[in-house]
């Protein structure tokens, strides 16, 4: 009898602590495959680290147990060093070139950075503190390690609410982003064709990495760990003679650290933490940065636009590229810009600013860090 | 020229601000000293003496062990900190306390001078070399028995203006931090400041926009310097492609063109070409006894 009590309050725990909040991860990443390769990690990671144990046993089995072994892999989230591991991944998978072909599309990467900050203010409106403002609006930044880094730094309660606000609103942009496209372009603005980008050579894609790593490091040394790692990944990958390097950046290691910070993030979110009035109003916020960060991409195109000549003009319809949330965002440009001229590919033009959207919200970070930290 | 007077300015602009960011508080700071000792914090010995308290003011952790402390503007390796000592490795932003009681013999942390409480005491701490001064501090008499004098918050010895903050402080605090940081002070003034985040808003974007224009600006000069370079090669190569950058066909009808010239040629040379060489293949080596084959590939870059 006492067995079977225990098993009920242990499951009663289960249910407290979880929600099963794990299941419906696990659902949308198998069912809808949003985000699979982290919401996976993520939804059973919670389950691992919400199974009611007794702590007084002294196991060492909790993940907030110092020694243990989920704790060990923790700390690569307390202390930050998943996320640039990830950015040095992405630097080494990221192809710069229709960047540097056409580098006035680092412009549109900083102006949906307002995302951030529209959803900084929303936040501090909403009750919110300073340093958990900062924590929720890098969700506008649609860049998950940026998120997590930044968040493990300012508002480490936070984690789980922002990581996964983050990433299923990155998983969600294909739904959020083409209304505004939309609404906010004329049927002529959206049949505007841009040149083909031109040939980027070698010596400027090697030059790429180093010269942005000083410029914006100058500007903001707090960004140096996610930037730094980002075009070192970079670097590896267009030098052209360390291919074994950049695969394993790109491949296995980011893969790695993919699995323990999903699964680490999961396993330290529980539904006490989680399931709070707090969340609803982080991923309303979430939403609302995301908006702001397309609507911002798109009007500053279109104001950028009246200073082009004719023949330079810029497609709005890329103006949402620059939420990063790579290439998702670039891939809805191209599609809602078929919709409307069958001729019309976007893609390449749209990956310059979905990776300035990279590097803008990376610098953003480092900003928020130097003035929130 | 026009572009390559822009860089220069540009990377002459980095330089400077990269200048103007100087250091100003030492690695190593003498925080906190108290002259006289009557009822305060005593010793391992149950002794009440002067003391003197010094912070790592870096991030990293540092060794005191070798280093001197002294007393004597004119004998700076009066005190040599023994080295090998586990407990001078001082962790980042921590403190060790020295007791002035010139008792050398009771341990690392009790130095061969006492403090005067009737006249100014000079205290500094020399490198290992004994002549590069890492920080020093002047103790002025007549500070009352058991209060201190040091930094209001640790390791800041001076404020915007370059005045020192040296002062006598309200709290004794021996090996811990002058200033009890209940909450970041960053947040607190924003949360005064700021309170709707414009400011912080604007000031982002415009470092966010700057890093970003910089960026720009830098490499449509290296583009352009690119596609400058590539036009003189081309040109003097004298191909096909040189017409590209004279003319206004796009890349996709040169394409088109060049397939068809290519395409054309081929042609020509499958009509014309009908006479069949067959010529020896004289092997002069066996793979057999290659030393190539012999050796094990070299790993991929």
């Amino acid at each position: 009898m006492n067995t079977l009590l225990t098993l009920g309050d242990n499951l009663k725990t289960f249910w407290d602590y979880t929600g099963m909040a794990n299941a419906i991860f696990i659902y949308l990443a198998i069912a809808k495959e949003y985000e699979p390769l982290l919401l996976i990690p993520i939804g059973f990671g919670i389950l691992i680290g919400n199974i009611p144990f007794n702590e007084a046993a002294g196991l060492q089995v909790g993940i907030y147990e110092e020694g243990s072994v989920l704790n060990i892999l923790y700390q690569g989230v307390v202390q930050g060093w998943y996320p640039p591991l990830i950015f040095m991944g992405i630097g080494a998978m990221t192809d710069f070139s229709s960047l540097i072909a056409n580098p006035k599309l680092f412009l549109i990467g900083a102006a949906c950075q307002f995302g951030i900050f529209g959803a900084y203010a929303a936040a501090l409106l909403w009750g919110f503190a300073p340093n958990e403002a900062g924590a929720i609006g890098i969700i506008g930044g649609a860049d998950g390690p940026t998120a997590i880094f930044l968040t493990s730094k300012l508002a480490p309660q936070l984690l789980g609410a922002v990581a996964i606000s983050a990433y299923s609103y990155m998983a969600l942009v294909p739904v959020i982003q083409p209304p505004f496209m939309r609404w906010l372009t004329t049927p002529k603005e959206r049949m505007i064709k841009m040149k083909s980008p031109r040939v980027v050579s070698q010596t400027e894609k090697i030059l790429f990495p180093i010269v942005g790593l000083l410029l914006t490091t100058f500007l903001v040394p707090s960004g140096l760990p996610l930037l730094g790692m980002l075009f070192f990944g970079n670097l590896l990958k267009e030098s052209g003679v360390t291919r074994r390097l950049a695969e394993t950046a790109r491949g296995p290691l980011i893969d790695t650290i993919t699995i323990l910070l999903g699964l680490t993030v999961g396993a330290s979110t529980q539904a006490t933490t989680f399931l709070r009035p707090e969340s609803v109003k982080i991923f309303v916020i979430g939403a609302f940065s995301f908006v702001v960060a397309t609507c911002a991409g798109i009007l500053f195109v279109k104001f950028f636009n009246l200073f082009l000549k004719k023949d330079n003009k810029i497609n709005p319809l890329i103006g949402n590229a620059g939420v990063s949330a790579v290439p998702d965002a670039a891939r809805i440009s191209q599609v809602v810009g078929l919709e409307y001229s069958p001729s019309n590919y976007l893609l390449m033009h749209a990956m310059g600013p979905n990776v300035a959207g990279v590097i803008g919200s990376a610098v953003a970070a480092g900003i928020m860090l130097g003035f929130l930290y | 020229m026009n572009k390559l007077k822009q860089l220069l300015f540009l990377s002459a602009l980095i330089l400077l601000v990269s200048c103007t960011i100087k250091d100003e508080n030492p690695r190593w700071v003498i925080n906190e000293v108290m002259v006289d000792n009557q009822t305060g914090f005593m010793d391992d010995f149950g002794q009440r003496n002067g003391w003197i308290e010094i912070f790592n003011n870096t991030y990293k952790t540092q060794d005191l062990g070798g280093r001197y402390l002294t007393d004597d503007p004119n004998n700076p390796k009066k005190y040599p900190i023994p080295r090998g000592d586990v407990l001078t490795k001082i962790p980042p932003r921590q403190h060790v306390l020295f007791w002035a009681d010139n008792e050398p013999f009771n341990g690392t942390f009790h130095v061969n001078f006492k403090l005067d409480p009737s006249k100014d005491n000079y205290i500094a701490l020399y490198e290992n070399d004994g002549k590069t001064l890492l920080d020093e501090i002047v103790i002025p008499a007549g500070l009352p028995t058991d209060k201190t004098y040091g930094y209001p918050a640790d390791g800041i010895k001076f404020d915007k203006n370059n005045n020192t903050l040296a002062t006598q402080l309200e709290r004794i605090t021996p090996s811990s931090n002058n200033a009890v940081l209940e909450e970041n002070p960053k947040v607190v003034s924003l949360q005064e400041n700021d309170p709707f985040g414009v400011t912080i808003t604007i000031t982002s974007m415009l470092v966010v926009f700057l890093g970003l224009i910089l960026l720009y600006l830098i490499f449509k000069a290296i583009g352009n310097t690119a596609k400058n370079i590539s036009h003189k090669r081309v040109a003097s190569a004298g191909t096909l492609s040189a017409v590209r950058g004279e003319s206004l066909l796009t890349g996709e009808v040169l394409a088109a063109i060049s397939a068809a010239i290519h395409e054309l040629n081929q042609d020509v040379h499958d009509i014309e070409s009908t006479i069949l060489t067959i010529s020896e293949v004289r092997r002069k080596y066996s793979p057999w006894s290659s030393k190539l084959y012999t050796l094990r590939q070299d790993p991929r870059r």
